[in-house]
């Protein structure tokens, strides 16, 4: 019985399958290509190509499907954006970034769940690897991510206040004040901790959902592909809402680091407009 | 007195799993609250709570991360 038990906390623990880090598959002149980077690439042409074919048939009165689908889905994101900024012209300076990060983290999240990406295996010089890997279940392309996210913020803001009052603002606007200079210190690493959560949020859900797939067929044997089913839908709902989320943060943190009032009270601003009640019955007055 | 690896693992997801469950469950206790008091903002209610399930989500995540890594 001891044995037994023993037997089944081995299986339990089993890692086979995924390694922590992507592997390199083949290189370019010297430049060596990981399986991660190789299915980012992959993705990324997939979305570009997609959108291309969207953008070729878009219509005032959409005859296309697919087109105005893709439509929708832009007005929907751009609707987002444009409710954290409360501009509209902000928002669209900044939705391309948005869009783009949303539907390649979607499209690479997703990619892992198709059969075949992490089955077929290449052999190379160091043994055999995996060739195709998702982009987002690989910590240098979250970290990656992350950084441009970050970077795009920093160079938003400092165009936007300039880079005396943007630094200053971490101190606010009195470094020579000790506590203040403790704060402003604290808060430049909170920018640092940002690149770290944001890519180790994503990282984090997208790998060990592979993981956990591997590992729940390795623990249900012969009844793998039912056993799998669940978490294979926690998975797409987890594609879903990692992607979101990445692209919410990122539009919060632009949002914050172009508004001006900084220096006001901000709660203050957002108090809601108190309507007259009698306004809330018939809306039509022609 | 040794203590097995793979017991230390089990513990891990044990405990690690205990904070987020707990989020999780207070955040849709708190969403169907909301709903209930104000039915009207269902569809709002319902997106933030998911974004912030996906945000405490993401802590059990790291332990899964750690304890199927480690060896």
């Amino acid at each position: 019985m001891q044995h037994g038990a023993r037997l089944m906390i081995d299986n339990f623990a089993a890692t086979t399958g995924v390694p922590l880090s992507s592997e390199p598959v083949f290189n370019i002149f010297g430049l060596i290509v990981t399986n991660s980077m190789f299915t980012g690439v992959i993705v990324g042409f997939l979305v570009l190509w997609l959108f291309t074919l969207a953008a070729r048939h878009t219509a005032v009165r959409p005859v296309n499907k697919f087109s105005f689908a893709i439509e929708s889905f832009v007005g929907i994101v751009l609707d987002i954006v444009e409710q954290n900024f409360g501009d509209r012209k902000k928002a669209l300076k900044f939705l391309p970034l948005l869009l783009t990060l949303f539907t390649f983290i979607l499209f690479s999240n997703l990619v892992g769940l198709i059969p075949g990406v992490g089955t077929f295996n290449v052999t190379t010089d160091d043994g055999v690897s995996p060739l195709l890997r998702p982009f987002t279940s690989d910590l240098n392309g979250t970290l990656a991510l992350a950084v441009l996210t970050i970077g795009t913020v920093q160079v938003a803001a400092i165009r936007e206040r300039g880079f005396k009052k943007h630094i200053l603002h971490y101190f606010m606007n009195n470094p020579l004040n000790p506590m203040n200079l403790f704060i402003g210190l604290i808060e430049i690493m909170g920018e640092f901790i940002r690149i770290l959560t944001l890519s180790m949020r994503l990282f984090g859900v997208i790998y060990a959902g592979e993981v956990l797939l591997h590992v729940i067929g390795d623990l249900a044997g012969n009844l793998g592909p039912i056993a799998t089913l669940p978490v294979y839908v926690l998975e797409i709902f987890f594609s879903f809402i990692q992607a979101y989320v990445f692209m919410l943060l990122s539009t919060v943190y632009l949002a914050m680091a172009t508004s001006h009032d900084d220096e006001s009270h901000p709660s203050d601003d957002h108090l809601p407009e108190l309507t007259p009640l009698t306004s809330t019955g018939g809306g039509a007055k022609v | 007195m040794e203590i097995d690896p793979n017991f230390i693992k089990g513990m891990t997801i044990a405990v690690g799993a205990l904070g987020p469950a707990l989020g999780v469950g207070m955040i849709g206790a708190s969403a169907v609250k909301s709903v209930g008091r104000n039915p009207e903002a269902q569809s709002k209610i319902m997106t933030t709570a998911l974004v912030m399930a996906g945000l405490v989500d993401a802590v059990l995540a790291f332990v899964l991360v750690i304890v199927f890594t480690t060896s």
